[in-house]
């Protein structure tokens, strides 16, 4: 039990389940088939974006391009589609393709170079949105094949939509990467103190990129979901990813200088914050306050991992007295 | 690094006078109208902004930290001017005076909540960003303020020196000198950077390293009150969406100015002169992008290309200039 009580997502969980049944009790409307719909699509979607930040923090750095890599990916697939009539599949491989690269570049350059990958990625971040805008003169691409249209959408069964499961499928690899195979250990390693990962003979190259062009693949599927959900490709997708993907690990109790990431938290993390604004909507405030409520969520979660570091100080502090 | 001449020449703001005097060369040969009265003008109403938003991030980045809330910041102080003036009737000299200390109490936030929490400001920032721009959008509903004094209206249209010149980049010069002088010779400017450059020994000499962190958040939501305040000037109203969504238009000229300076991301350099040309260079070559005509469009991805360029040379120079140094 206790072991439990120290996880990161227990508490989280706690507030989740918790802060579900007290909105439900107030407006009943929150549990209704649609509501519930809605919110389990703008989870998949967030979800997808916050796992492709998720990865960057785990290494200690932090990519702002991810939005930047999604619109891209978003409008060459809706293109390839449309000017090009190619076929889903291909133009999925492709999209795929382009995210890959996008996140090569960025852990190409920024391991090589040993400039801060923050730098690196505002730059790329020009970069991808300017060819984005090149391309498309700011202009969306509206002729989408109903398969598309269908998959973002419809719904499994009740007010489950087929979104979800690319999303769920993400999650579970993404646990699997970060708790279960050498490559996401090595990778917390790295993130943790880089010094020492080399010593022991992790290659930063690699994990810097491989982290890199994981980020820029699910940037780039996440991308391709909201193409999905809008059933157009219009330039502007990925331009309000930032603060949430960022939000959603950091909720989750991921510190930023590298080496500690929650898969679990990081998912509560989006839940809760796409509960929040639903909540919002539904008690009809005003959707400026999201914004506000995002920011200060995030600054109470610093404070609370802050308190939280400071009572575990203290703790092993007193064991190491006696 | 014995000789006397090289050693400005082997200093970043050499390279960038260099490049800046290329660029405009070829800009002045391959486009019309580069060198008419009017796009000078026109330019120093944009480089004199350009600059005050790359000082108003140099300050932080000497932190080793960085102010994502730069552009909400500024964007809040200049329409909190901007009701000072239209709704409440605020004469102006004292609006200015209220807007700056505005601006340095919401960078005040940033210090303290960075400085407390012990967390990264990129985070603390990147929250009070959309706090800030979030308030903002809710408290003027959008609404822009466009009945502002005409003095303060007409001295943002103000033509100077044959009508070459807006009086906008003579503030800005200025801060330049100013802040040149508080770092250079006197002792808490001297402390500041004591601070940005090693936390802990600056700790052990006596400095109280987080009130030096405050001061840099304040001095940089102070400068980007005063850009704000120069851009509700130069468009002679306060609108909310004078610096894009969030405040994201001024987050690249805010990073272009001091990296191309030469102010490490590390933290603890300052180079005031370096941000100027900076911001110079990057307004010259915006500018330059437009006049020979790439599209609109493609301008985001050239100046993408020009920051990737800019630290990579960087790096490079970087690299030469300690194996030139181990060799002799």
């Amino acid at each position: 039990m206790s072991a439990l009580l120290k996880k990161d997502w227990f508490g989280l969980g706690l507030v989740l389940i918790f802060g579900s049944i007290l909105i439900s009790l107030f407006k009943p409307a929150f549990i209704s088939p649609f509501n519930l719909y809605v919110l389990m699509l703008s989870v998949s979607l967030m979800l997808v974006v916050a796992m492709s930040q998720m990865i960057i923090i785990a290494i200690g750095q932090m990519n702002l391009s991810v939005g930047a890599i999604g619109g891209l990916v978003a409008i060459s697939f809706t293109g390839l589609m449309e000017v090009y009539s190619m076929s889903i599949l291909p133009a999925v491989l492709i999209g795929l393709l382009i995210g890959l690269a996008c996140g090569f570049i960025n852990g190409y350059i920024t391991v090589k170079t040993g400039i801060s990958a923050f730098i690196i990625t505002l730059a790329t971040l020009y970069i991808f949105k300017g060819m984005n805008l090149g391309i498309t003169e700011a202009q969306p691409f509206y002729e989408i094949p109903e398969a598309v249209k269908f998959f973002g959408n419809a719904k499994i069964f009740g007010p489950i939509p087929y979104l979800v499961i690319i999303p769920i499928i993400i999650t579970i690899l993404m646990w699997i990467l970060m708790n279960r195979t050498s490559l996401g250990r090595y990778m917390l390693a790295y993130g943790n103190n880089v010094q020492s990962s080399e010593l022991i003979g992790i290659s930063s190259t690699k994990i810097v990129i491989y982290a890199h062009v994981i980020s820029g693949l699910l940037a780039a599927i996440g991308g391709m979901l909201v193409v999905c959900r809008l059933q157009l490709g219009t330039p502007n997708i990925g331009d309000s990813w930032l603060l949430p993907s960022f939000a959603a690990p950091v909720i989750g109790g991921a510190i930023l200088a590298g080496g500690k990431v929650d898969v679990i938290a990081t998912a509560f993390g989006v839940i809760l914050v796409s509960i929040i604004s639903q909540a919002l909507v539904i008690f009809k405030i005003d959707p400026f306050f999201v914004q506000i409520f995002l920011g200060f969520m995030i600054l109470l979660a610093v404070f609370i991992n802050r308190y939280r570091e400071y009572r575990e100080e203290r703790r092993t502090k007193v064991f190491s007295d006696e | 690094m014995n000789n006397k001449i090289p050693n400005f020449v082997k200093t970043n703001q050499f390279g960038l006078l260099i490049l800046v005097i290329v660029f405009i060369c070829i800009f002045s040969f391959s486009t019309d109208g580069f060198t008419s009265r009017f796009n000078i003008y026109a330019l120093s109403r944009v480089v004199a902004l350009d600059i005050m938003i790359g000082l108003a991030m140099m300050v932080v980045i000497l932190t080793g930290g960085l102010n994502l809330s730069l552009g909400a910041l500024g964007v809040s102080a200049a329409m909190f001017g901007g009701w000072c003036m239209e709704s409440m009737g605020i004469p102006i000299s004292i609006t200015i005076i209220l807007v700056l200390a505005f601006g340095s109490f919401l960078g005040w936030i940033n210090g303290f909540v960075t400085v407390r929490t012990g967390v990264h400001s990129f985070i603390v920032t990147l929250a009070t960003m959309s706090i800030y721009f979030g308030f903002m959008t809710l408290l003027t509903e959008a609404e822009a303020f466009r009945k502002l004094p005409e003095a303060f209206t007409d001295f943002g249209s103000l033509k100077l020196f044959n009508k070459y010149i807006s009086p906008l980049l003579i503030i800005s010069v200025m801060t330049c000198f100013v802040l040149y002088y508080i770092f250079k010779y006197t002792d808490i400017g001297r402390k500041l950077i004591a601070a940005g450059a090693n936390p802990d020994a600056a700790e052990l000499s006596g400095i109280s390293v987080d009130r030096m962190f405050i001061y840099c958040h304040m001095l940089s939501g102070f400068l980007a009150a005063l850009a704000g305040i120069m851009l509700t000037a130069r468009i002679g109203a306060a609108i909310p969406s004078m610096a894009g969504h969030l405040g994201f238009d001024w987050l690249l000229p805010a990073f272009l100015a001091p990296v191309l300076g030469g102010t490490l991301l590390s933290g603890g350099k300052v180079t005031v002169f370096g941000t100027m040309l900076g911001a110079i260079l990057v307004t010259l070559i915006n500018n330059g992008l437009y006049l020979i005509d790439v599209g609109e469009f493609w301008v985001r991805f050239f100046l993408g290309i020009i920051l990737l360029g800019a630290v990579l040379l960087d790096r490079a120079r970087e690299y030469f200039t300690v194996k030139n140094s181990i060799v002799s």
